[in-house]
Order: structure tokens, then sequence, then C-alpha cells
């Protein structure tokens, strides 16, 4: 029996266990007592996050595209053909007719050398990842109004909290560890407001419970905004000495009185003015929000909203508060520290930023592009318009999780090349013209970084089946065949500590200083402990600030034709587009069947029985799935989870946009439901 | 019975793995107490009961059951004989309970290839979390680790015990049981009259519905409970299909899950949280007691410290006869 203490591969909660193996395979974990976010205990994905890892249909050997049909092929073919297809597209259509997709289930170092293929071997800033899909908004919001776009506190402050004001995020089903800690505090004496149109678990706990309508975030909250400055609780010293922008917001507030925002919300305004009064009047409040906040064509100005709410009354910067976007997949925070994104280097150095450009490419040699490239869901769009003609993705399945599946589908379908790297033979990969087989999370080194910024240490456990490699080893031979001779690395410390070279706030970071229990960024040195609490003194940016917001609805809201409210989400068995969970026994058999989620009434208004098969329909397609007929639901709203590729939810969504986070409106479309016959 | 010093005990535990393929409490350089092996870290036979349950080593998370379309034959079970050092006294009573109910009726043969001919050592004495006093198992074993404070007692009660007590020199003195002994004899788990009052009530059908709702309103659905739950035996079964092979394998299963007895019509017998709460309860202090006659919940500790939300056994069981008792 060998034992390898390592990361869990599902959401950014972060926890550590320890996989067990017998003779090279996989036969259960174990939680581990003294680590600090799981404290001995795991969720139901991560005592079975053993279970995918062996599976038959794992991808062992390349995959290339003959005559139509994707056959096993040499690993030096494979490569080849990726690195000509690329070089071919770019000679024909230009160096940024290119994409990249990166990924938040690979480690930091794989995030990184993927993000220095794309700059310094193939000469363009297109790459992204799916942190375009969930916290981008959060990432652009917050990074204007704090200069941080990452949780300011640590899940350890759950305890030390007087009140926890959790928006847009079912924590139990979706980071559950941080859940229960939440449900801890409560039964300890904290109180607890939940604002979410679903009767969520933790809804059962609240205080208070606002089942504010789908996209009326910003009233809701601008109205609590105008309630604290109305009612002077808000904390006038912190304002002073150490924000800008007061004024200003006041002024955008000023019309959202609860009386106002209850038309919107659907709530009334004693329970705004009570959510408003419950969290300025505590000592220390805590936000925690996540895709229910980030995923509207207002992402950015929620986040605003939130940032304004925690500046008001102060509550930044010290134990038991701030504001806390729970990141959703397992390295999603460090997919955004490593620079996988367009505009951005590693720690969020900006890519228009000549001296940036300059140390980069002094470090990596050559020249580096200087304009920012295209977010993912732009290059969706650019694909589908024909301006992208070579797409590379790495652990990611658009297909799936994109909105608009008809789009997304009919955008892969234009490409000229489009190479998949993953350990499964997704919907996506089944359209690829090469497919590389990568090594999953057991069967590496190196490092994820949590929600709460912390960044932890994989350790490889068994070996990869038959030829798949590690994506790090992949990515460098990638480079190689491309005429590359700068990235070559022993391991995946070594890329760390360039990594480090590179990135001030990962600067102390290394390998071996991680075990037990990870290092919280910023870490400037090697001697530094690390941060558990961003903005104690100053905010990263120097004066936290408010920035106005005005109230925009949904793109697209319910009328005659399509008079429902759809929203979209995930659910506590499933993982994303389920290539790892409907492959785990246990998970699978929970939750076999796409379902939607529909309130008695609207049952009864449309003749649906329970377990039934129904047509979901919008304007962009429809899908055939199971009611699940629950109290849960608000009437006139629908929940879908975008698990199951035969129910797909995201044939139903809409590719409209943020317009600064151009995040996708995955929270709010227009539908109808009809009885399959 | 013979006696070590905590320094000869890591020295005599790691010789024993030289014969036998040994399983020892140990810390990793993580920091975790684990039922690992000696060179997985420093051996540590105090600290109280183990996170996970000891009997993984017969009955583990995920085990094959056979490969079909290969040679067909089912796993070997371990060349050398298995030593486990590390059950609790309490985990020798889970032990007990689940070689009873495995060898019943049909006996589970795979369970007994791997448990047949192990050697079961106990850890007792001033061996708990932070030193407190673990009571003497006196049996149920075939030797015993009995920690008085200065020194480990090494005390057989089998043949296979006595052999290998026999290899350790220095005789303890006749007395030296004597202080263990005596504080077992006085020591009261007040936990135990929670458990037996908490059986009784159920037993009575003395407890609401609204009591099991709540309880499940706290619930994620995680399946530690039932996971580190040295008397829960329940698996499931999953066939894996290679282009040039069948495996089967079996795998502990939760009461908590839905799926667990949902029916493929899609009906449920324990079709909601509540249900499926009570159950677990129910279970190990009523429906056992009747067919076992003995509570199946032995307090070893292990789903209260897993539980993320303070509902383990002994916590619900105190909250019910607190609520419901006289």
């Amino acid at each position: 029996m060998k034992r390898t203490f390592t990361v869990c591969p599902y959401c950014g909660t972060g926890c550590m266990f320890q996989l067990l193996s017998e003779g090279g395979r996989l036969v259960g974990v174990e939680p581990v007592k003294n680590h600090p976010v799981s404290r001995g205990g795991l969720c139901v994905k991560g005592w079975n996050a053993f279970a995918f890892v062996g599976h038959p249909d794992r991808l062992t050997v390349p995959l290339v595209r003959k005559r139509g049909e994707l056959v096993p092929a040499a690993w030096d073919e494979a490569i080849e053909k990726v690195v000509t297809g690329i070089k071919g597209v770019q000679e024909k259509h230009g160096r940024d007719s290119l994409m990249f997709a990166s990924s938040a289930k690979a480690t930091n170092e794989e995030n990184f050398l993927l993000m220095k293929l794309a700059r310094r071997v193939f000469g363009t800033n297109n790459i992204d990842h799916c942190a375009r899909l969930c916290h981008s908004s959060t990432v652009v919001g917050l990074a204007q109004t704090f200069g941080s776009g990452a949780m300011t506190n640590s899940i350890d402050c759950i305890e030390k909290t007087e009140l926890i004001f959790v928006i847009g995020s079912n924590t139990t089903e979706q980071h559950p560890l941080i859940g229960t800690r939440i449900m801890n505090a409560v039964r300890n004496g904290a109180e607890l407001i939940v604002a979410d149109n679903r009767t969520i678990r933790l809804a059962r706990h609240a205080n208070l419970h606002l089942r504010h309508k789908n996209g009326s975030d910003v009233a809701l909250l601008l109205a609590m905004a105008q309630v604290i400055i109305a009612e002077g609780l808000l904390n006038r010293e912190f304002i002073d000495s150490r924000t800008e922008g007061f004024a200003e917001f006041a002024q955008s507030a000023r019309e959202w009185t609860p009386e106002h925002a209850a038309a919107v919300t659907g709530l009334s305004p004693e329970e705004i003015a009570a959510a408003a009064r419950m969290y300025a009047c505590s000592k220390s409040a805590m936000i925690f929000y996540s895709m229910g906040i980030t995923q509207h064509t207002h992402g950015v100005d929620n986040v605003r909203c939130i940032a304004a709410l925690a500046l008001l009354t102060g509550n930044v910067g010290r134990e038991g508060t701030g504001v806390n976007p729970l990141r959703g997949q397992n390295n999603v925070q460090g997919g955004c520290d490593m620079g996988a994104l367009p505009d951005l280097y590693s720690g969020y150095q900006k890519v228009a930023d000549p001296a940036v450009r300059e140390k980069f490419a002094k470090a990596w040699g050559g020249t580096l592009p200087d304009s920012p490239g295209l977010p993912l869901t732009l290059a969706m769009n650019a694909a589908h318009n024909g301006t992208i003609k070579a797409l590379f993705v790495m652990g990611e399945n658009p297909l799936i999780s994109d909105p608009d599946q008809n789009h997304a589908r009919e955008a892969l379908q234009s490409l000229d090349l489009l190479v998949v790297q993953d350990i499964f033979l997704t919907e996506t990969a089944q359209m690829a013209d090469v497919v590389l087989p990568a090594a999953c999370y057991a069967e590496k080194d190196g490092t994820f970084t949590n929600t709460e910024r912390r960044i932890q240490l994989l350790q490889k456990a068994v070996e990869p089946p038959g030829e798949a490699r590690a994506d790090w080893e992949i990515i460098c031979e990638l480079a190689a065949a491309a005429g590359f001779a700068g990235m070559q690395y022993e391991n995946s410390a070594e890329i760390m500590e360039e990594i480090a070279a590179l990135t001030p706030i990962y600067a102390g970071v290394r390998h071996d200083r991680l075990t037990p229990a990870g290092l919280q960024w910023p870490c400037s040195e090697q001697v530094h402990a690390g941060t558990p609490i961003l903005h104690r003194e100053k905010f990263t940016r120097g004066l936290g600030r408010f920035v106005p917001v005005i109230y925009r609805p949904s793109a697209e809201t319910p009328d005659d034709n399509y008079p429902l409210v759809l929203t979209t989400g995930r659910t506590y068995f499933h993982w994303h587009t389920g290539s790892m969970t409907r492959r785990t026994h246990l998970l699978d058999r929970e939750e076999r069947r796409a379902f939607v989620e529909m309130n008695p009434l609207d049952a009864s208004f449309y003749g649906i029985k329970n377990g039934q098969r129904v047509v979901v329909a919008s304007r962009r397609g429809e899908v055939s799935v199971f009611a699940k007929i629950t109290e849960s639901a608000s009437p006139g709203v629908l929940f879908m989870p975008f698990h199951f590729v035969e129910g797909a939810a995201n044939a139903l969504t809409s590719n409209e946009l943020d317009p600064e986070s151009h995040i996708p409106e995955f929270k709010v479309a227009a539908v109808r439901i009809r009885t399959a016959s | 019975m013979k006696i070590l010093t905590p320094a000869a005990l890591e020295i005599f535990l790691t010789s024993l793995g030289r014969d036998f393929d040994l399983r020892v409490p140990v810390i990793t350089p993580e920091g975790a107490r684990v039922l690992g092996q000696p060179g997985d870290g420093e051996i540590a036979l105090a600290g109280g009961a183990l996170l996970a349950k000891p009997t993984t080593v017969f009955f583990p998370q995920e085990g094959e059951v056979f490969t079909a379309g290969s040679e067909n034959q089912p796993p070997a079970a371990s060349a050398a004989r298995q030593l486990v050092v590390g059950f609790t006294p309490r985990d020798l009573l889970c032990l007990r309970f689940i070689d009873r109910f495995f060898a019943d009726g049909l006996r589970d043969d795979l369970y007994f290839r791997m448990r047949a001919g192990a050697v079961i050592a106990a850890v007792s004495g001033f061996t708990g979390i932070d030193g407190c006093f673990v009571p003497v198992s006196g049996g149920e074993c075939d030797l015993e680790f009995v920690f008085d404070g200065a020194a480990w007692l090494v005390v057989p009660y089998s043949q296979a015990g006595r052999s290998i007590a026999a290899l350790i020199s220095s005789a303890a003195p006749a007395d030296a049981l004597a202080v263990v002994t005596k504080k077992t004899a006085e020591f009261i788990n007040k936990d135990a009259a929670i458990i037996l009052a908490a059986s009784e009530l159920l037993l009575q059908d003395l407890v609401p519905d609204s009591f099991w709702e709540e309880i499940a309103a706290s619930c994620i659905l995680c399946t530690g409970c039932n996971l580190v739950c040295p008397t829960c035996t329940c698996f499931g079964m999953q066939d894996w299909r290679f282009s040039d092979r069948t495996e089967r394998s079996r795998m502990w299963d939760s009461c908590q899950l839905d799926g667990f007895m949902r029916e493929a019509g899609g009906h449920n017998p324990l079709g909601t949280e509540a249900l499926r709460t009570r159950r677990r309860i129910h279970h190990k202090l009523a429906a056992d007691r009747t067919k076992w006659g003995e509570i199946s919940c032995f307090l070893c500790g292990r789903c209260d410290a897993a539980c993320p939300t303070g509902i383990g056994i002994v916590a619900v069981a105190a909250k019910l006869v607190e609520r419901f008792g006289t």
C-alpha cells in the first residue's frame, strides 16, 4: 500500500488527502486530519476522487484524424502534426489566427508553460482559460476596486466573523467544505444572510433568505448600499482614510430606495433594509459569492456593488471580513495567477506594459507580442466568423461548457485545426484533428492554488495509462518541435523556480516549501510565510475605489413566447461536463439523468409530473430532460445543470457577454417548457 | 508478558516488517497519523483511534473481485502473513462484529482471503489523544501493546501473539499490568450511556420525523460517516470493460446516498434525506441490536471526527437523548 499526500482535483476549496494505491492502482482516499482546509473531512467527490483514474475510457495513445477518423498515432507524428498545423495556419492567416485555451484543471506549472508557449513560441497573446466563463467578472471588478481579483480573506476567517452574507453561491454543493464551515459558524452564533433565488441548503440555516429575481442583484445590492448610507450605518473613518470615489458611488445608489428595489427584485422593502442593517451593524462581516454574481451581462457591476458594500462598512483587511469570491475549479485561481489570460502575464503583470514585456523577453529571449489577445468567448465568436483558424485546447470541453452550443459547435467546425489535450475523449476531443493523451491529477507533480490563494503541492501517486504524458511534458515537446530550446525542465519544481523568478506574488514559492499546508500568495521571498489576509494596511491598488453602478436588466428576459427564466449551474454530485464524475460509479449512480428543476406551481400549470420527460426550448435550441419538481425552484424559474451531454443546458443558454469581462450570461435565459410527446 | 522502552519498541516493530506484511500507525512527513508501513514515517502507536478504520486492510475502499478474459483468477492475498498493529480495544469490538457479519450466511470469501491468518495487535494504556487513557482490551486479539506511561508492555493472547512476544528478551515485572488494569476497571465511558439511552428511545419509537429532518438539514451527503465506520460493510459493484478484459471490483457504498436503495423504476423506500439520516443511526442503534444482539456502534469516534458538520453518531445520540430522554 502506497500513500500519496496530494490535492483534490475537484473544486477550488483545495482539500488535501491521501491517495491510496496498491500495485500501481488507486484503491481509495483517506482524509487528513491536520490539513488546514479539510481538517479530516471531505465531500462526496473528494471521497471518490480516485475512482475515475483507472477508467477504461482513459486516452492512452495520441490520436490523429485520417480520412475523417481519429486513429492511433505515434507521439512524434502527433506532435509534428500539431506544430506544422499551427505554423501553416499562422503563415496563411497571421499569428493571431491561433487561440490557446488553457485549463483551470491543470497545474500552475502547466498553465505557465502554455502561456509561455503561446507568447514566446507562437507569438500570440491569444490565450485564455475557463476563468473567462466563471470569475472573469471578479478579476475585472475587484482589480478595479481593490487592485487584486482574488479572495481577500481566508477560509479560517469564517470562524472569526459575526455575519456571513452568501449571494449567488450554493456553497454546500459547490464548495462543500467551505459550506460546512459556514454552517458550523452559524451553529456557533454567527448570523447568515443568503441571497439566492433557490432554496439552497444554506438557506435552511439562514437568519434571512432573500429570494430575489434572477438578474436583479445590482438593484438589491445598490439598495442595501442606499440604506447603509441613508441610515448612517457606514464606516466614515474607513471611507475617509482608505477609499476614493464615495460621493460618485453614493450618487448612483441614491435612487435605489428599498421600495424602488423591491419592484425590481421581487423582495419586500423590509427584507432589503433588514439585510443592509444586519450586514452593516455587525462588527465583522464576510461576503461570499460565486457564479450567481459573475455570470451575468452585468457581472462586473455586481462585483463592484459587492466591493462597495465592504468599503462602505470597512469590512476589508481584517480577520473575519472581506470580499470572498469562491473560485470554482481546483486551479482556476492558479490559471489566472499564471497569466493564462489574454492581457496579463503571470502575477497579473500587464501585457500592455513595455517594462513587463521587456522582463519576460529578457528571461525567455526573443520578442513578445505587444497587444492583448482575445478572451476565450470572443475567440469562439472569431472562430465562428472565420478569423480564428486554429484552436489548441488543454483540458477543457467547450462544446458542453460554452454558451449556445450550436454556436460553439459551428465555431469548432469552422476551424482549420483543432487540437485537444485531455484525459478522456470528450465531446470536444471527438471533433479534434489531433488528440493528445494527458496524465490526470493523480499521475503528475505540480501545484494547484486554491480559492484562498493557497499554493499546494500535487504529488504523483500512479503512472499515467499507456503513453499518456503530463501536460507540461507535452507542452515542452511542442516547444522543442517548434524549434524553441528554452523550455526544457527536469521536473515541475524547476518550472516553479522560473515562475518565482518572473512573478513577484509567487517569488518566495518553491515546491520544497509547500508541505504540508502550502503558502498563500503574495509570498515575496523565500522566508515569507504567506498572506492570509489581503489589503490590511492599504489596498493592493493603494486606495479602495468606489465605482458608480447603473442598473441594467439581463439581456434576455421572459416574454410571451419564452415565458420562463432558465438559470444554469452545477449539482453536488457532478463536475462540469461530467467527464470524470460520470465515470465514477457512485456519483454517476446518484445522478444519472439530465434534469430540470421546476416549482410545483409551474408543473401544475404545464401539466408536468415529477420524473416526466419534458422539452425545454430557448431561441437557440431545445433539449429533452426529466422534470424534477421541487419547492427549491422559484415559480417562473427553471434550473438545469450543465453536466449532461444528452440534455445539454448550454444548448439553451445565450452568448450575450458582459461588455467588460466578456463572461456569458449563463444565469438568465428565456425559455419555454412542454411535456415530451 | 514482555516490556520494551519506547525506543526499543520502534526497533522491534520495524524488525517485524521482515517477516510480516506489517501495518502500523505512523506519522507521515506531512504530519498525518495513518495506518502505514514502517518506511512511511515514524512509528506512532499512541494518538488514539486512527482516522481511517484499520479494517481497511481486509476490506479496501475499492478492491478487485475478479478479471474476466485474463487468467480468471481472483486476486491473491498478500504473500507474507499480515500483522496489523493499531486497533484500539473498541476497534477490536468492531472487528469482531464484522468478522461475524461477513461469516454469517453466505461467507464473504474476498474479505476472509485477506482477513484469514492476519495477526491483530491492539494498542492501549496511556495512548489516547494527548496521552489520555485507553482501557486495555484484555483479549479479542493476538497481542496487545500497552503503554503504562513509561514503557510498553507486550501482552500476548494467542499462539501467534506468543511467537511474536517471544522475540523480545526483557520480561516485564509480574505486576506491571496492575496499574493499567485497575484504571481500566475504573474507566467509565460516558458516551456508552448516551448511545444506550438513544438506542432505547429508537427501539421505543420515541423520536419524531421532524428530528431527522433537522439533522438531515446539516448533512452535506459527504458519506464520510459510512466510509470511516468500522462496522459499515455495504459495498457496490462495478465492471470496467477494457479492450482485452473486464474487471469487476467492489467499493464501499453509503446508505446516505439516494442511489443506495433506489429501485430501477425510480421508487425509493429511503427517498428523503431525513429517512436516510434516520436509517444511519437507527441501523446501528436499533436494527443491529435486534438482529445481532448488540449495538453496532462501539464508540470508536471516527464518524464524529470525520463529519464536517458535527452530526456523527455520538453527537446525534446526545441531542436525541437531551431532546427526548426522560
